[in-house]
């Protein structure tokens, strides 16, 4: 597997304050990557850098080998898609109408949609499973379906890479799951290169290829759930003593002393 | 993979009432503008006078090339204003943005005030160019103010009215020195559709066709800027040049307007708001709607003006004026029925506020202090005569009071009222951009004084601060009641603020249109003329002062609750309702007395308390002691200046007041974007 972002010696600073210092780290094509780390540790921005939301003090991001800046920016929304951590309120767009605004990279401001792009905005609702609500006003829905809408959005984009920003922050556990599950198979149908800010360690060690971790700006992990689930690492990452059991293979279930 | 629990709905359909509205205006207000001519021509006629006329028929004649082309051009520039009006809100993601909000319109009439007094060949060259140069000067400096704050639009909103009422001063001190030249410019600048031939219908109509087709290009992109900047421009959409280039768009099309008929400035605010509030959904609905609710509105406006100046006593009742009468209402039902104003498209959480090191109350408090009674002396004793600049010996200061002292001390105290209601306001509504000039508080009081002077009645100065702070108070409980429920976010307030200055600016033009010797005067007042105080006057100012003063302490710890909100002011055993009452009434009188002396429009109120929070001083008695004293020394030094700048001449100190408090802040502005 190629490197997707190859991302060396990132430097972010907003104001006087430093961010983010000294990364280096790749993200492979085809790989779902967990962003974990408490509050305030750099995932988010990290995370914008690669959406290009923020352009970085110092290093460079890596797109498929080619530098910054080097893209257009539609070019580059056809190939990476991003989700905020807090999307706002849309003004009475309909869940249809929302999903279908994923299809302006392609589109671009005068070109037709075709059948085919009807298509694909049906199929995003449908694999979301919004299609009961798709004439709804997306204010109007509760926030789980509210961000759901917007991860339909984002699967009617086509891009080879998902930034998702927290997706699930808002749902409920059953909807988590199931979240975090289509975005598995998603990724492994579409071969598609995900990083995704997770709160939850268990369901990142669940349902991500690989898991990094991020303290104060820097690294401080980086590996399989296998190498990052034991109570040694989860305690240098959240800074809390903690307890790693391992029910089954690849089910890990975490716990605060 | 999901349970379908819900059953499937159909796609919303456009609503009934939006269709059957617009239809209802057009045809009303085409009736209406053709029911004088019934009388004496038949229907078939009257329609036909869009195309031709009957050479040896005068009512004909005068239809075709009057009547008309002014419905004509009406229907067009309401169309285009109402366009341009549903862009520029998509643009800035704000329901309540509009050209008028942005300060283009104020820049093409101050581009043509300049142009008409220092470069008439220019005018007679191409009247478009200077006003869509004073739009893009007026557009231009909002842009660079908020550029590093990536057009946050509670900022634009705000460079925006600042920028619209520092050239409305500017007009106006020009007015004041070259007044004999600019008469015409009055009505003008209220927006008057009088036509006596199609010429000016048919140079405009390409233009505006070409603007709207090329906004209408737009739509798509547009239409992304919904989804918030970070969503966006991860979909490919260039945000920072979309938004210059449809603004750009905006502003010809608005300059190319004012260049004609001066400002109508309520079109391309109210149209939108009306289509929104009909249900117009989607941006195309909006667009569409909004644009042919603009040309039915205006038309309407433009025949009640009509109406209005041949009922009237014959004077003319500009178009701009009735226009404000009929969107301001609208406005104001907007600021009530937008429900989720807080997660308005594309709006992000405002920029971190900046807080300055705190500093010693009394250090800082001796030094304004110091810097208040210097001027004074200087003020006092130093000042050109006949021949040279001299000083008044101090044995003199006995005669030199009668001219100096009054107005002196009633521009000091009007200051301290200023920077007193400034800080209490902005304590209340816990928003760091309010202040009584920008929330149209002052504009309520002067309202009420406008509306004394048409009416004609002599109430004498009691009446008239009693009259003033139940306008004062009128609109601060008004804008208090709106806003509550959008627990006093900036646009809400700000909007509110510009829809009472609306009013009160289009009252004002109503006056000066019908001239008289009232317009001078009141003309002076407005601009916060110094030198109709007498002693006595002031001297009772100092006394009300002072006993404000006293009511103040008591004031301050209920303000500190306050600001944590209603229920955990109540739950602390605060009476919350009764403790807002008093301190609108306290903040309403403050106003009141410094409106009466200085005029609406000194930006005293919104830079004294901003000064205070600069020089350190964060709570709520620090605050109000020092930004006192600012306003005090701010006022004391335009006064001086007033009565020396264009010696033998005077200037009125609040034009001077609000010509240096709008650099100030924009400058503020800037400085914040750059933290």
């Amino acid at each position: 597997m190629s490197a997707f972002f190859e991302v060396s010696s990132l430097g972010v600073r907003i104001g006087d304050t430093t961010i983010v210092k000294d990364i280096n780290l790749d993200f492979r094509e085809g790989e779902v990557t967990a962003l974990l780390g408490h509050n305030g540790s750099g995932k988010s921005t990290l995370l914008k850098v690669l959406a290009r939301q923020l352009a970085p003090a110092k290093g460079d991001v890596r797109l498929l080998g080619n530098s910054k800046h080097r893209t257009d920016a539609r070019q580059f929304a056809r190939t990476v898609g991003y989700l905020p951590q807090h999307p706002p309120g849309t003004d009475g767009l309909t869940v249809r109408e929302l999903v279908a605004l994923g299809r302006y990279p392609w589109r671009g401001p005068l070109g037709r949609y075709t059948s085919d792009d009807y298509e694909l905005i049906d199929q995003a609702i449908a694999d979301t499973g919004l299609t009961p609500f798709r004439h709804r006003s997306v204010d109007t829905l509760s926030g789980g379906e509210r961000q759901r809408a917007w991860i339909a959005m984002l699967l009617a984009q086509q891009t080879r890479c998902l930034l998702l920003d927290e997706p699930i922050s808002a749902l409920d556990v059953k909807h988590q799951v199931e979240t975090l599950r289509l975005v598995h198979r998603l990724a492994e149908e579409r071969d598609l290169t995900v990083v995704v800010v997770l709160h939850d360690v268990d369901l990142a060690a669940r349902f991500c290829d690989r898991l990094v971790a991020l303290r104060g700006g820097q690294l401080i992990a980086d590996g399989t759930p296998q190498e990052i689930m034991n109570s040694g690492t989860l305690e240098t990452i959240y800074g809390v003593p903690m307890g790693v059991m391992e029910r089954a293979p690849g089910q890990w279930v975490s716990y605060v002393h | 993979m999901y349970v379908e629990s819900q059953v499937a709905t159909t796609a919303p359909r456009l609503p009934g009432k939006l269709p059957l509205t617009a239809i209802l205006l057009w045809l009303g207000a085409l009736a209406a503008s053709a029911a004088p001519w019934l009388p004496e021509l038949d229907l078939l006629s009257v329609v036909s006078a869009f195309w031709s006329y009957d050479g040896s028929d005068y009512s004909s004649v005068l239809a075709h090339f009057s009547w008309a082309p002014r419905v004509s051009i009406a229907l067009l520039i309401g169309c285009g204003l109402g366009l341009a009006g549903a862009v520029t809100q998509q643009v800035l993601g704000n329901p309540l943005a509009s050209p008028t909000t942005l300060g283009v319109e104020a820049g093409g009439q101050f581009g043509v005030t300049l142009a008409t007094l220092f470069a008439p060949a220019l005018l007679a060259f191409s009247q478009d160019l200077v006003a869509v140069a004073g739009g893009l000067l007026a557009i231009g400096m909002v842009v660079a103010l908020t550029w590093r704050l990536g057009f946050s639009p509670v900022t634009v909103i705000l460079a925006g009215l600042v920028i619209t009422f520092f050239m409305g001063a500017l007009n106006m001190a020009f007015l004041l020195i070259k007044g004999e030249w600019l008469g015409n410019l009055f009505i003008w600048g209220a927006g008057s559709l009088v036509q006596n031939s199609w010429q000016p219908f048919m140079d405009l109509w390409p233009r505006v066709l070409i603007l709207g087709a090329a906004l209408v290009l737009l739509m798509r992109p547009l239409q992304l800027l919904q989804l918030g900047q970070a969503s966006a421009s991860s979909l490919g959409a260039r945000v920072g040049l979309l938004r210059m280039l449809a603004l750009f768009l905006v502003v010809l099309m608005s300059a190319t307007v004012v260049s004609r008929v001066g400002v109508v400035a309520f079109v391309g605010l109210a149209a939108p708001v009306l289509a929104r509030l009909l249900g117009a959904r989607t941006l195309q609905e909006r667009l569409f709607w909004s644009t042919l609710l603009g040309g039915g509105l205006l038309l309407l406006a433009d025949t009640l003006a009509h109406w209005a100046s041949s009922w009237g006593d014959g004077s003319l009742v500009p178009t701009g004026t009735t226009m404000a009468l009929i969107g301001g209402p609208i406005i104001l039902l907007a600021l009530q029925g937008f429900k989720n104003t807080h997660h308005m498209p594309g709006q992000e959480s405002n920029p971190g506020a900046f807080l300055p090191k705190r500093r010693s109350v009394l250090v800082t408090g001796a030094v304004l202090l110091c810097l208040l009674l210097v001027t004074f002396f200087v003020s006092m004793g130093w000042s050109p005569g006949l021949q040279d600049w001299s000083w008044t010996p101090i044995t003199d200061w006995g005669e030199a009071w009668v001219w100096r002292g009054p107005r002196l001390l009633a521009a000091i105290l009007a200051g301290v009222c200023l920077g007193l209601a400034g800080s209490l306001i902005q304590r209340m509504t816990g928003n760091v951009m309010a202040s009584p000039e920008l929330l149209g508080i002052s504009g309520g009081a002067a309202l009420v004084m406008v509306l004394i002077v048409l009416t004609g009645t002599e109430i004498g100065r009691a009446g008239q601060l009693g009259a003033a702070t139940l306008g004062a108070a009128a609109a601060l409980g008004l804008l208090i009641l709106l806003a509550r429920r959008h627990r006093f976010a900036g646009n809400q307030l700000l909007l509110g603020g510009l829809a009472l200055y609306v009013f009160m600016d289009s009252g004002l033009r109503l006056v000066m249109a019908s001239g008289g010797t009232v317009a001078a005067k009141l003309l002076n007042w407005m601009y916060g003329a110094t030198w109709l105080i007498s002693e006595t006057e002031a001297l009772s100012l100092l006394g009300l002062t002072l006993v404000i003063c006293l009511g103040l302490f008591v004031a301050i710890r209920p303000l500190t609750l306050l600001a944590l909100g209603d229920t955990s002011a109540s739950s602390l055993g605060l009476p919350v309702t009764r403790a807002r009452l008093g301190l609108l009434v306290l903040a309403a009188i403050l106003t009141a007395a410094a409106t009466v002396v200085i005029g609406p429009l000194s930006f005293v109120g919104l830079i004294a308390p901003h000064l205070a929070r600069v020089l350190g001083q964060q709570t709520v008695g620090r605050q109000m002691i020092i930004s006192a004293l600012a306003g005090g020394l701010l006022l004391a030094l335009a006064d001086y200046l007033s009565r020396i700048v264009i010696f033998p001449s005077q200037l009125p100190a609040g034009l001077l007041a609000a010509l240096v408090g709008g650099i100030y802040f924009l400058w503020g502005l800037s400085r914040h974007g750059r933290a």
